[in-house]
Order: structure tokens, then C-alpha cells, then sequence
């Protein structure tokens, strides 16, 4: 179903002005020391994280259709400050959309993050616009100048103008995604302030993926080659990713060095695919992996065929709820494993 | 010697002309991205383009690169040393200011006592055709830089052309540069009106320059500055990703890595590009880590361009091609950081605060 399209620059400001009001009363009442959250990026087609502790500071934050970084990627390991010669964690207010929030609470789930020391400052989200596709398809001419009113997406430029439909021109994932704010169940009452979505299973038919599963295995390897090939090993995926925050990664490992360094194809392939086995029933579809690659590879594919697997096998969608528990942090008896080598 | 005009038809000819002699790599569209590869259909150039999205310093300084291969047999290590470094090389339509980073990163490999042998062979071998920026982006700042940085700068390479619609005016700038001009005799005069016409642009690429940084004092500012509180704050929201640096034109660290196939009894030890942005870049074996967090690496992201390249070699380490400012994902923007370090002087002389 597709939602009808109010004027997403009005709901923008509404959303701004809401999640402002939210953040001074947290900061006010002390019951935070750092809001994190977005400002104004210095070039079109970006946004900045920011983090605030004083209240005059507040009306840095804003929310427009360019927030795509992950934000619950900042509070693991958890913020600290030193008072007196003493580490004391400081406790975070953090702007989060629906994917940000599920992170959140995933990341809770694998004791990553107390949920005593954080604030969800709920938003419904109205989907993030795809930076990279629209510089890609721009090509050489510089875009000066982003917004984003009724259903489209305006572009300027020194000489031209261009106007692209919304719905088209977001992330991937955010076309597919249906948890647009923050899941409140009771559980997680106190720790969610703004808005919040009831919602305990989701429902979705994966017809995204059709495409690509009716092809031979020989024709998927194709295209994950393909899809990578561009890769220059910056990382950036990785630090961007909320559930990417091992001490040290595996491809990092050197003592003995697990997998190879080069940029020869197959090491590529085995960074993002070895990477993507650590995503499963973890991954949240924030898509800011997609968002933040410099080189415009989308990794929509990966992460919606694990999401995809991990539903039907266990019936389980990442970062819903506190109450349950993910299937890579239990074992039952019957689990089944013919997903482990099979052709996807 | 005289300028020359190249019709933009001819580049198919001025490309089958030298790719007799010379592997030629120009800048091509690879997936929406402007990269330089080696091109056998001229077609495929790409010459309408702001700038290359991976800079050409990888023609000379590739991602990954062999520097021997191996073979092992019971007892013997056979050493197949590279056989490739003849290569002719010519990069064609490369922007001023990457042109400049070929001088910068020759500064680097070929400084002291140990010298890059593998880069300053490619370096000899190779021929660049430079082309004046015309469209200079809104985060360039090359004419705030200490080499006279300019979007229609001659200087680093071998021939200079400047877009002037429907031609090209071609300027031999090196002896290398004028040798070749002499052979491509099927080259057509300019005349006055196109000289005319490229000076004009050149005024108006520099008048389109919009960013301006002061970076007289920044050196000396930064030395005693690394303590300072500014570190924290422009490294607080720092992914610690590689873009910056790997897009970075003057960036030049590597790690060397070996690459083996075991099943073969062969290998390859590879040089492949590293950054002071990642862990385990200055790890040491103790399991220590100087620079342990975003804060310390992020800061020598700074000091090395702005504070280290001037004090080893007299230069700033920055082109100001503006791509880690529009390529950062967080937008962790330079220039703002810039104008922080700048700051520090008026702090420290408006309070006498000695920072350290």
C-alpha cells in the first residue's frame, strides 16, 4: 500500500518542530546529557550528526529526507565523559526514526546498550531520499541546491532544474519498509518519548526480491560481482552500520590474518558476503550502508534476501521488540538449518 | 611554440595516434562513476566531467599493486621480480589540481634515503595531458593553496588543454609535451580569438571559486595545538571510514600484505592502500595503540597535510580538489575545520591562553 503523500516539506517542519520541543524539555529537565541527532549538512545531499549538551543548541537539530546515517551507531561503545577524575556514562537522547529505534533496541537485545541510559526520541519517518542515485543519474552536473515539497524531489543546479518523483527516487529500503517510527511495546514505555508505532510483527512479501531469486545460481553470482565490483575496501559500510561494533572486525584480524586484504575480486566478495552472515536477524534496514558508500554500491539486495530468510526460517524481524529473543542469541532443537549451504 | 586546436571529433584520432605508443587512460564513466581506466575505445572518453570520483593518482599509485611474485618448490624461492615497469604511460584529461598531486606525491616517494622505485619508474615513463577546469565545484579550493593553485594551472603537466566549446585549445607546455605536439601534424592552428577565449575562461574558473581558506598561519597554528579541545569536537561524529583518505589525491600510505595460493606453492606480496583512519594503522605488535580513538586519527588527518607536509618538505599536503568534503558521508567538512584551527590564533591572542 502505498501512503498518500501529504506535503512532506510541511510534515518535515512539523517533525522538526516536535522533536526540537522533545529534546530542550529532555535537556532541560536533565533527564539527558547529550542529544544526539542531525544538522544542516555544509553541501546539498547531506546531513551532519550532531551532539548537543547545551539547550541554546537546539535549534541545530533538524530532520529532513537527507538524515541517513544511523545514529544508534554512536552509542556503542557508550558515551562517556570524565567528572572528577571519574568515567561516568552519560545518558543519551537520541533522534530516532523507526530504523534508528530498532537498532536501539536490537543493540539492547545483545546488551550493547542499557536501555536505563538512553532516550528514543520517536519521529515518523517519511523515507530518505537517495543521495546516491540521484548524483549518479544527474552525472556531471554539480547539485547546489536539494529539497523536497509535496511529492517531489527538486534539484537545482547553476543551470538547470530538475524535478523527480518522491516515491521513486527514495532508498531502496525505504521504499520496502514498514516500521516508519519507533515500535513501542510496554517494555520500552520509559525509554520512548515522541512519536511511536504499536507494532509486533510485520508483514511483507519480499516481491522485491522475485527478481533475483528466479536466477541460476551462476546468474546471482554474476550479479553480487557485479554489484561490487566497484568496492575500494574504504569501509565505510561497515563504520557506518549500527550492528557493525566488534573491537575488531573479522577482516581486520591478523594474528592470523583470516581473510585476504587485496582488492582482487574474491576478497571483496568475501568481505561484504562474510559480513552480510554477521547481518543476519540483526540487520535493520536502515539502509545507511547504501547511504554513506562513495562509490554508490546499494546493499539493499543482501540485506533484504537475509531479512527475507531469517522471517520465513524463524519468523523474526530485528529490533521490534525487547521481549523476544533473536534468533542468533537462542538455540532450539528444531531449528532447521538448510539455509547454511544452500544457493542463495 | 604555437598553440594548437583539437576538434573534439579528433579525440578518436589523437587517441588512435598515441595508443600506439603510450597505454593510454583517460577519464570514463564506470557505473555513474568518472574513474580513469585504460581506454582501447575512445569512445568510452569522458571529457564533460567535474572530476574523477577516485583520483588519477591510482594510475601511478594503484589500490593494489604486486610488488614481486614468488614461486616455492621444496627448498627454493624463485623471485619473479615485476617485468611491466617500461609501460608507457599517458593520462589524458587530467584536472589541474590532480595534476599538482603528481608532483606532491613524487615529493613523498621520492624524499630521502629510500626511494619508491616502483612509483618514480611509473612517474618517468609517463606523460600527462592536462584539462582546464572550467566548472570548478562549489567545495574546490585550489586558489587557496601554496602552489599557486589555479583552475587553469599549466604547470605539472605535459600538455595543457582548455575546453572552449567546440575545441580544444592545445598548449605544449614540456619538451616531452612539444615532441609530441610535433608529431600530431594533422593539429590545426589557433588563432588570436581562441587564446582570447581561454583567457577568458581561465578568469571566469577562477572567479567561480567560491571557497576561500585562509591557510598562511595554519601550520604554525597547529603545532602547538595538539591537545587542543578542537579534536574531539570535529572527530565526534567520524565514522572512521577510509574515504577521505583513500579518495584523497596526495594521500600515499600502504600496507604490504602477502597475497598466497597455497595450493599452487606460488604468492604475491602486494602493496595495497591503508589509512591512518583504520585501527590497526598504527597497532603496534604489543598490542598498544598510539592513536586508540577517532580523536587521535582524525587529528592526524589534519596535522599530516597541514602541519607535517609543510615542516618535512615546505609544502602544504592538500591539491583542494574538495573530494573528502563532498565525499565525506558524515560531512565532516574541511573547510569548517579549517576555519576552527584558524580560530585558535584569535583565541590565543584575545586571551594569551598558551594551548598544549
Amino acid at each position: 500500500m502505498v501512503k498518500q503523500m501529504g506535503d512532506i516539506q510541511a510534515e518535515n517542519v512539523e517533525i522538526e518542530k516536535k522533536m526540537r520541543e522533545v529534546a530542550r524539555s529532555l535537556l532541560i529537565e536533565k533527564e539527558v546529557d547529550v542529544i544526539i541527532g542531525y544538522a544542516r549538512g555544509t553541501v546539498p545531499l547531506s546531513s551532519s550528526p550532531i551532539f548537543i549538551k547545551n539547550v541554546e543548541d537546539i535549534d541545530s537539530l533538524i530532520w529532513d529526507n537527507l538524515c541517513y546515517v544511523n545514529l544508534a551507531r554512536y552509542v556503542v561503545p557508550p558515551l562517556t565523559e570524565f567528572v572528577d577524575n571519574e568515567k561516568v556514562e552519560l545518558k543519551v537522547g537520541i533522534v530516532s526514526k523507526g530504523c534508528v529505534a530498532r537498532a536501539l533496541i536490537h543493540l539492547a537485545k545483545e546488551k550493547q546498550v542499557d536501555p536505563e541510559k538512553i532516550k528514543i526520541i520517536g519521529i515518523p519517518c517519511n523515507g530518505v531520499v537517495n543521495r546516491r542515485r540521484i548524483e549518479k543519474e544527474l552525472g556531471e552536473k554539480e547539485v547546489l541546491e536539494i529539497s523536497v515539497s509535496n511529492d517531489q524531489v527538486i534539484v537545482k543546479g547553476k543551470d538547470f532544474e530538475e524535478v523527480l518523483p518522491y516515491q521513486d527516487y527514495l532508498n531502496e529500503l525505504c521504499k520496502t519498509c514498514k516500521v516508519k517510527s519507533p515500535p513501542m511495546s510496554s517494555s520500552l514505555s520509559d525509554v520512548i518519548v515522541g512519536e511511536s508505532i504499536e507494532i509486533s510483527s510485520v508483514e511483507d512479501d519480499f516481491s522485491d526480491l522475485s527478481e533475483y531469486e528466479s536466477k541460476t545460481p551462476e546468474e546471482k553470482w554474476e550479479v553480487i560481482t557485479e554489484l561490487l565490483s566497484d568496492c575500494t575496501r574504504c569501509y565505510a559500510c561497515r563504520e557506518a552500520c549500527p550492528m557493525c561494533y566488534c573491537n575488531l572486525c573479522f577482516v581486520d584480524q591478523n594474528k592470523p590474518i583470516w581473510f585476504g586484504k587485496t582488492s582482487e575480486m574474491s576478497d571483496i566478495i568475501v568481505f561484504h558476503l562474510v559480513r552480510a552472515m554477521h547481518m543476519a536477524g540483526r540487520c535493520v534496514g536502515c539502509g545507511a550502508c547504501s547511504s554513506v558508500c562513495p562509490m554508490g554500491i546499494d546493499l539493499k539486495l543482501i540485506n533484504r534476501k537475509l531479512e527475507k530468510i531469517v522471517k520465513e526460517r524463524f519468523d523474526f524481524t530485528a529490533g521490534l521488540s525487547l521481549d523476544v529473543m533473536p534468533p542468533m542469541m537462542t538455540q532450539k532443537m528444531e531449528d532447521s538449518e538448510d539455509f547454511m549451504l544452500g544457493e542463495h | 611554440m604555437k598553440e594548437k586546436i583539437l576538434k573534439k571529433d579528433q579525440v578518436k584520432q589523437l587517441h588512435e595516434d598515441l595508443s600506439r605508443y603510450y597505454s593510454f587512460y583517460a577519464p570514463t564513466k564506470v557505473k555513474g562513476n568518472i574513474v580513469f581506466k585504460k581506454i582501447t575505445n575512445p569512445e568510452d572518453i569522458e571529457l564533460e566531467y567535474l572530476n574523477s570520483k577516485i583520483p588519477p593518482k591510482e594510475i601511478l599509485f594503484p589500490r593494489m599493486e604486486t610488488l614481486f611474485s614468488y614461486k616455492i618448490d621444496e627448498k627454493n624461492i624463485e623471485i619473479e621480480p615485476r617485468t611491466d615497469l617500461e609501460e608507457k604511460i599517458l593520462i589524458f584529461g587530467v584536472r589541474p589540481c590532480d595534476a599538482y598531486s603528481f608532483s606532491l606525491l613524487e615529493t613523498f616517494f621520492n624524499f630521502g634515503q629510500f626511494k619508491d622505485d616502483l612509483f618514480m619508474k611509473k612517474k618517468e615513463n609517463t606523460v600527462v595531458i592536462g584539462l582546464a577546469c572550467n566548472t570548478p565545484r562549489a567545495t574546490c579550493f585550489c586558489t587557496s593553496l601554496d602552489y599557486n593553485g589555479h583552475p587553469h594551472r599549466k604547470d605539472d603537466v605535459d600538455i595543457f588543454l582548455t575546453d572552449l566549446g567546440e575545441n580544444y585549445l592545445v598548449n605544449p607546455i614540456s619538451e616531452t609535451g612539444k615532441a609530441i605536439i610535433d608529431k600530431l601534424a594533422w593539429l590545426s592552428e589557433a588563432n588570436n580569438d581562441d587564446l582570447q577565449k581561454a583567457e577568458e575562461l581561465s578568469k571566469k574558473a577562477e572567479s567561480l571559486i567560491s571557497t576561500k581558506l585562509d591557510l598562511q598561519h595554519t601550520a604554525e597554528i597547529l603545532d602547538p595545538s595538539f591537545n587542543h579541545p578542537l579534536w574531539k569536537e570535529v572527530s565526534e561524529n567520524c565514522l572512521g571510514c577510509g574515504t577521505c583518505t583513500f579518495l584523497c589525491p596526495t594521500c600515499t600510505c600502504f600496507d604490504v600484505v602477502e597475497d598466497v595460493d597455497h595450493y599452487n606453492n606460488r604468492g604475491k606480496r602486494v602493496r595495497i592502500w591503508d589509512t591512518c583512519q583504520f585501527c590497526l594503522y598504527t597497532l603496534e605488535t604489543s598490542g598498544h595503540n598510539p592513536r586508540n580513538t577517532k580523536i587521535e586519527r582524525c587529528r592526524n588527518r589534519v596535522l599530516h597535510k597541514f602541519n607535517y607536509y609543510p615542516k618535512n618538505y615546505d609544502l602544504i599536503g592538500c591539491v583542494g580538489c574538495g573530494r573528502c568534503i563532498h565525499l565525506c558521508p558524515v560531512n565532516n567538512d574541511l573547510r569548517e575545520i579549517i576555519k576552527k584551527i584558524n580560530a585558535i590564533k584569535n583565541e590565543n591572542k584575545k586571551e594569551e591562553v598558551v594551548v598544549a
